[in-house]
């Protein structure tokens, strides 16, 4: 326990998902004092991790919980915008309302927390935001089309605030994991078929042969929002076990 | 801070600079360093450190570097392949002999270290290639420079991919560190300090890069942290290449 992240608050959207609760659990056990915003309470929480029901598609619940927020902390260091859905559909089968739902989290979520966080930012020393992207903003997985023109705005949108208030201080960057061990990835895999062979074969195509876990994404997130990355901004992070670094492998 | 305590470390290039700094670093981290240079060891080089007069463009200089790994460690779990050298020249203007150089260092240098090491990196290990920002947009002037990098790139990659899960591979890609070759490239300008001012002024971080910084995400990448990391390219360069190189703030 290195403490690198003592005397610092962190606000984490979708803090209780799979991976937002593995950055909770590792942002308090670095000394942070850490808030896990999500739309329902989890079961149980890590120590010194507060919930608070937040839902990123609500502009009045983002200004009101900022404003909030800014009465009883002076600054907030670090902002995790990890708040995300799937959809498993082609664009021909995905309905106009189901398109508009997965912007408004993946995307508009994120505009909308940053947007009501920044004043807090602000009065950071060393402010850190850190969204989510996904390796699926750089080449597409199947049948994912809107989760993949997601995280395409979610890359643009990083490298645009890294632009924009780098200036003021504030280090902006974003995780782009590939295949990550949460609750998303078994509804990826799906009921059907041999799950077990299924897993089995996407772990041995990845150099690493293993997918990753929700405390290898936590390992980069905490190294992002600590000081040790002073210098790393508006860049886009690939967390994948080497999968990208290789083209697609024939069953030969 | 023990991030790498019982780890081994081989870092090229260990003069001074980022090389130095990720020397400093490792150290400071509880790793067993050797590090190496073309002149002899560096009286500032804090003790614990060994240190072997290499060319890295030379093969039995580094198989003779890497004889001395095994003989001093027994394995390898760290390389990092920092030393490279920069010519500020178009290809028009580059001789037969900067070509054996620079390509010497940067490339054939990374090749024969990593084909030495990843043998001796019996438990598993981190390669760490310093590449640049300009293997993927170019610095004006550093054609060979800039090709060099991107074989680094390359490398990185096909590393990652051959010799995992054992050994993971990532490139460090730095934007302007405050370095005699960052220096070196201002030089060339026709108003040096007014250079650096605009160079400045495109940075988000309102800073040039220290060689501390790349040491800082050298240890992270060389750690067990870094345990599913391999095969990138990570830049780090204060936010410079997430903006438009046409910034109409500056006319």
């Amino acid at each position: 326990m290195s403490h690198i992240l003592e005397g610092k608050t962190a606000f984490v959207t979708g803090g209780t998902g799979g991976i937002g609760s593995a950055i909770c659990k590792r942002f308090a056990r670095e000394g942070a004092q850490v808030i896990a915003a999500d739309l329902a309470a989890p079961a149980e929480l890590p120590e010194r991790v507060e919930f608070i029901a937040y839902d990123v598609t609500d502009e009045d619940i983002c200004r009101n919980t900022f404003n909030e927020l800014a009465a009883r902390w002076n600054k907030l260091d670090i902002l995790v915008n990890a708040a995300g859905i799937e959809i498993e559909k082609t664009i021909e089968d995905t309905t106009l309302e189901e398109w508009n739902r997965i912007f408004a989290i993946n995307v508009t979520g994120m505009f909308l927390t940053s947007k009501y966080a920044l004043p807090l930012v602000r009065k950071s020393a060393a402010a850190s935001i850190i969204n989510f992207g996904s390796y699926d903003g750089y080449i597409a997985d199947p049948g994912l089309a809107a989760y993949c023109a997601t995280k395409g705005a979610v890359h643009a949108l990083t490298r645009a605030m890294a632009c924009d208030h780098g200036p003021e201080g504030i280090r902006v960057n974003a995780i782009c994991p590939g295949y990550v061990d949460t609750p998303m990835l078994q509804n990826f895999f799906g009921e059907s078929g041999d799950i077990e062979s299924l897993k089995k074969a996407v772990r041995d195509v990845h150099p690493t042969r293993t997918y990753g876990t929700p405390e290898d994404i936590a390992n980069l997130v905490n190294w992002l929002a600590s000081d040790e990355a002073r210098y790393a901004s508006g860049q886009l992070w690939v967390l994948d076990g080497g999968l990208s670094a290789q083209v697609q492998q024939m069953s030969l | 801070m023990n991030m790498l305590r019982h780890k081994t470390a081989l870092v090229t290039g260990g003069r001074q600079g980022i090389g130095r700094a990720i020397v400093d670093r490792f150290v400071a981290e509880g790793a067993r360093v050797m590090t190496c240079g073309r002149g002899p060891r560096p009286d500032d080089l804090v003790a614990e450190v060994l240190w072997e007069t290499t060319d890295v463009a030379d093969k039995s200089d580094v198989d003779a570097l890497t004889d001395r790994v095994v003989a001093e460690f027994g394995e390898l779990s760290i390389l990092v392949n920092n030393a490279g050298v920069q010519i500020e020249k178009t290809i028009v203007e580059t001789t037969d002999a900067d070509w054996d150089l620079l390509m010497g260092v940067n490339a054939k240098g990374v090749f024969m270290l990593c084909r030495d090491c990843i043998p001796i990196m019996v438990k598993g290990g981190s390669i760490i290639n310093i590449g640049s920002i300009s293997a993927s947009t170019a610095d004006p002037g550093l054609a060979l420079y800039n090709a060099s990098k991107a074989f680094v790139q390359g490398l990185t990659r096909s590393i990652a991919v051959d010799h995992g899960p054992a050994i993971r591979c990532n490139a460090i890609s730095p934007g302007w560190i405050m370095t005699g070759m960052a220096d070196a490239a201002f030089a060339v300008a026709n108003d040096p300090d007014s250079a650096k001012l605009d160079a400045l002024a495109r940075h988000p971080a309102g800073r040039f890069g220290e060689p501390t910084d790349i040491a800082s995400l050298a240890t992270w990448l060389a750690s067990d942290e870094a345990g599913f990391a391999t095969g990138q390219c990570y830049t780090l360069d204060g936010g410079m290449t997430s903006a438009s190189p046409l910034n109409p703030g500056l006319f």
